[in-house]
């Protein structure tokens, strides 16, 4: 469910990014669901072409992705003949585009600088295809750049999980949520995958690829692999035509792989501050072996290892070639895998387990900052208990004034951070009521989310105000600005403002996917 | 009846009781006796009128006097302050009247209680981990505390640094900073680098204005409340 700040927040990027027209047809998708092309022309009083071309833009930019709802049993024939295509906004790779610099970083460490410029290029543009991304490395420079180089980068990327191939451009899905999905990919793969709750994951997972096909350059392979999504395989095709098709091929950056690998980081800097070093060695160790197995970026628990693979691991990297089994052991029973739950002798890392605390620090400290010591207090007993408590309990455990915790109490509530139930009780001949309070986790992170897209939706307006106050700074020579005066006071005000705004926005960022995407 | 047979000490009380009345009004000696039999709990002026059925100017002529014969005293009720709550000047307020060991005068005593919780987490801190009992002792040795703290109080100051997220529990692993704490007792372990008390960083959203602002509910881009106009980021992009 996205929220209603999430939604203004995604609209206002596309309107930074793109323009007001792509941005009213992406607010019409928010806001009415997936929709057809004419129903868009009706909804927002554009020009066919108009809404064409602003869908042609959020699709090149994986923010939209067309569908063909499939014919039902009850449709007559003219429903059956109808064009179906429908086009639903994807929220999440419009927030992504956010996090660039993030991924940048990623790939800037991981792999080398050609692989950084090539992925700015496909950030940038969206999609690209081979062809594409030699021309743009070929720009500016004498001699064209030779496939084959930019090839080797891209495989790289690929092999990375960096890059993938973009989904079927308009897969057939089914719109009725009575049967499920699952039925259709047989018995044996039922078991495997779960039913997708909503229709954008339903729509996400049709037009994906499957795994080999999806991160491989060459041409003809896979595609008897995956006969779902690729319908159009030739047999025995010639070398010619294979490198003719591989350029043909578009290719985007793959937001899964970065959200996991951020996700893994934030997972294992929380284990290091919970724990020590070598636990974080450790849980850093299974992830990295396990990474191109999740099935998913939200993974409730890590993927079972044995501890032998998990030593092997550990054993591979820097820090963890100082650890004995004994440490490892000690560090996994740290990690929350008791002897009891280790299932056929391997090993799973409950991972929500990690994250709850992050997300629950975050929320405390808005309640320490807005309401001050003694709520954090009666707030961190009541998040730490999960279970209603009554006022008189809750000044008692907390050594607050009863006064002062109902009024304190009382605040929370009315502004959403807790949930309270009124009790009638008899007390002699008097009837009284309680009042029990408790943290509800899921509505209150729903909320405080919303929040964050509120506070970051105006810390990204802001910020376009300070810029815009200060335009004419901008045009005035560097040198002027280096000589004291009002002028480089102003200057330098201007960069300070920059530094702390886009900073404060890149931490909120961090605190939006750990409510959202991890 | 049996209890008041046995103790010699109550026999006393009872002749002092005698003593005390015989010298009383009747009013005064019918209230005296009320209040008298509320020990610990003491009574309401309002209950009083009412078991007694005594007017209303008998009743606080009467308990003047007998306040100022040092028979009664004033005290105050934690579930209610406002109410004139009266008990023999023999006993001493229950829990349920002052409100618990942490209340002074109907009042959480604050001073006090920041007091011991600035002097364990100071110990906790020296200590590296220290175990309750090892709290106690050291408290009870050093003579820190004027007045006697209980193992209970020294129980509920823990949870709430705990709460305040100065310390945490941990169970004890026997290897390193536990070795002097047998396996598997629980421990507290200070959690700021430098034992004082709130040194938590801020988190992402705490640290820009709309993380503590009481009016983002009524918050727009082009409302009267704006990101362009608040007030909030004026003072905070004030270099």
């Amino acid at each position: 469910m996205v929220t209603e700040h999430g939604i203004k927040f995604g609209v206002h990027l596309i309107t930074k990014h793109f323009g007001k027209i792509v941005a009213k047809v992406c607010e019409k998708l928010f806001s009415h669901g997936p929709l057809t092309l004419d129903q868009l022309v009706r909804y927002t009083d554009f020009t066919k072409d108009q809404v064409r071309n602003s869908l042609l833009v959020l699709v090149q930019h994986n923010c939209a992705q067309a569908f063909v709802s499939a014919p039902q049993d009850d449709d007559d024939d003219a429903d059956r003949l109808r064009v179906r295509t429908q086009y639903l906004v994807l929220f999440d790779n419009i927030i992504h585009r956010l996090r660039f610099p993030k991924f940048l970083d990623i790939v800037s460490r991981k792999l080398d600088e050609e692989c950084v410029k090539l992925l700015v290029g496909l950030l940038r543009d969206g999609r690209l295809t081979l062809k594409q991304m030699v021309d743009r490395e070929s720009q500016g420079k004498e001699n064209a750049v030779p496939t084959k180089v930019v090839r080797e980068t891209l495989c790289k990327l690929l092999t990375a999980r960096f890059v993938e191939r973009c989904p079927a451009p308009e897969p057939v899905v089914s719109t009725s949520f009575k049967e499920t999905t699952t039925k259709k990919r047989g018995a044996k793969s039922a078991k495997i995958f779960e039913a997708p709750e909503t229709l954008e994951q339903r729509v996400v997972d049709a037009a994906v690829p499957g795994d080999v096909i999806r991160f491989s350059l060459t041409a003809n392979m896979g595609s008897n692999v995956d006969r779902e999504t690729n319908s159009d395989d030739v047999p025995m095709i010639s070398v010619e035509e294979d490198v003719a098709k591989e350029e043909q091929i578009l290719w985007r950056a793959n937001f899964e792989e970065f959200i996991r690998h951020l996700r893994h980081k934030v997972l294992i800097e929380n284990v290091r501050t919970q724990h020590d070093d070598g636990t974080a060695t450790v849980l850093s160790a299974v992830l990295e072996a396990t990474g191109s197995v999740e099935k998913k970026v939200k993974m409730d628990n890590s993927v079972p290892l044995s501890l032998d693979t998990i030593i092997t691991e550990v054993m591979k990297t820097d820090t963890g070639r100082t650890m004995t089994i004994d440490r490892i052991r000690a560090s996994l029973v740290q990690l929350g895998c008791s002897p009891s739950m280790i299932l056929e002798e391997s090993y799973s890392i409950d991972l929500k387990k990690i994250i709850e605390p992050a997300r629950n620090e975050e929320v405390e400290s808005i309640v320490l900052k807005r309401y001050g010591r003694d709520a954090y207090r009666m707030f961190r007993l009541l998040a730490k208990d999960c279970c209603f408590h009554d006022t008189d309990q809750i000044a008692a455990s907390t050594l607050v004034e009863k006064k002062e915790a109902s009024k304190l109490l009382y605040k929370l509530w009315k502004d959403n951070y807790l949930y309270m139930e009124k009790v009638g009780a008899t007390a002699g001949a008097k009837q009284i009521t309680i009042l029990m309070w408790k943290v509800n986790k899921p509505l209150l992170w729903e909320y405080v989310l919303d929040e964050m897209y509120h506070a970051a939706l105006n810390l990204s307006l802001r910020m376009a105000f300070e810029q815009e106050k200060d335009e004419e700074l901008l045009k005035v020579p560097k040198d002027k600005l280096r000589e004291p005066g009002p002028l480089q006071k102003k200057y330098k005000r201007l960069l300070n403002v920059r530094l702390l705004m886009g900073s404060s926005l890149l931490k909120l960022d961090d605190a939006l996917m750990l409510f959202h995407d991890f | 009846m049996s209890h008041l047979q046995g103790s010699s000490s109550l026999k006393r009380k009872r002749q002092d009781l005698a003593l005390v009345t015989g010298s009383l009004t009747d009013g005064e000696r019918v209230l005296y006796n009320l209040i008298h039999s509320k020990k610990d709990m003491g009574i309401w002026t309002g209950d009083m009128k009412r078991e007694t059925n005594l007017p209303d100017s008998i009743v606080k002529k009467s308990l003047k006097l007998l306040q100022s014969k040092n028979l009664i005293k004033e005290v105050v009720n934690i579930q209610n302050k406002g109410r004139k709550h009266y008990m023999a000047a023999e006993f001493e307020p229950s829990k349920e009247i002052t409100g618990g060991v942490w209340y002074n005068q109907g009042r959480l005593d604050t001073d006090f209680i920041n007091l011991v919780k600035d002097v364990c987490l100071k110990y906790i801190f020296r200590q590296k981990v220290a175990t309750r009992d090892g709290v106690m002792e050291w408290s009870r040795k050093s003579g820190v505390f004027n007045v006697e703290v209980t193992t209970q109080q020294i129980d509920e100051i823990l949870r709430t640094l705990v709460l305040d997220d100065e310390i945490v529990e941990v169970k004890s692993t026997g290897f390193g900073d536990f070795s002097s704490v047998p396996v598997g007792r629980i421990c507290y372990r200070c959690k700021s680098k430098g034992g004082n008390r709130g040194e938590q960083k801020p988190g992402a959203m705490a640290s820009i204005p709309c993380g503590v602002c009481p009016r983002i509910n009524f918050c727009t881009p082009d409302g009267i409340i704006s990101p362009r106009t608040c007030v909030y980021y004026q003072k905070w992009l004030d270099f």
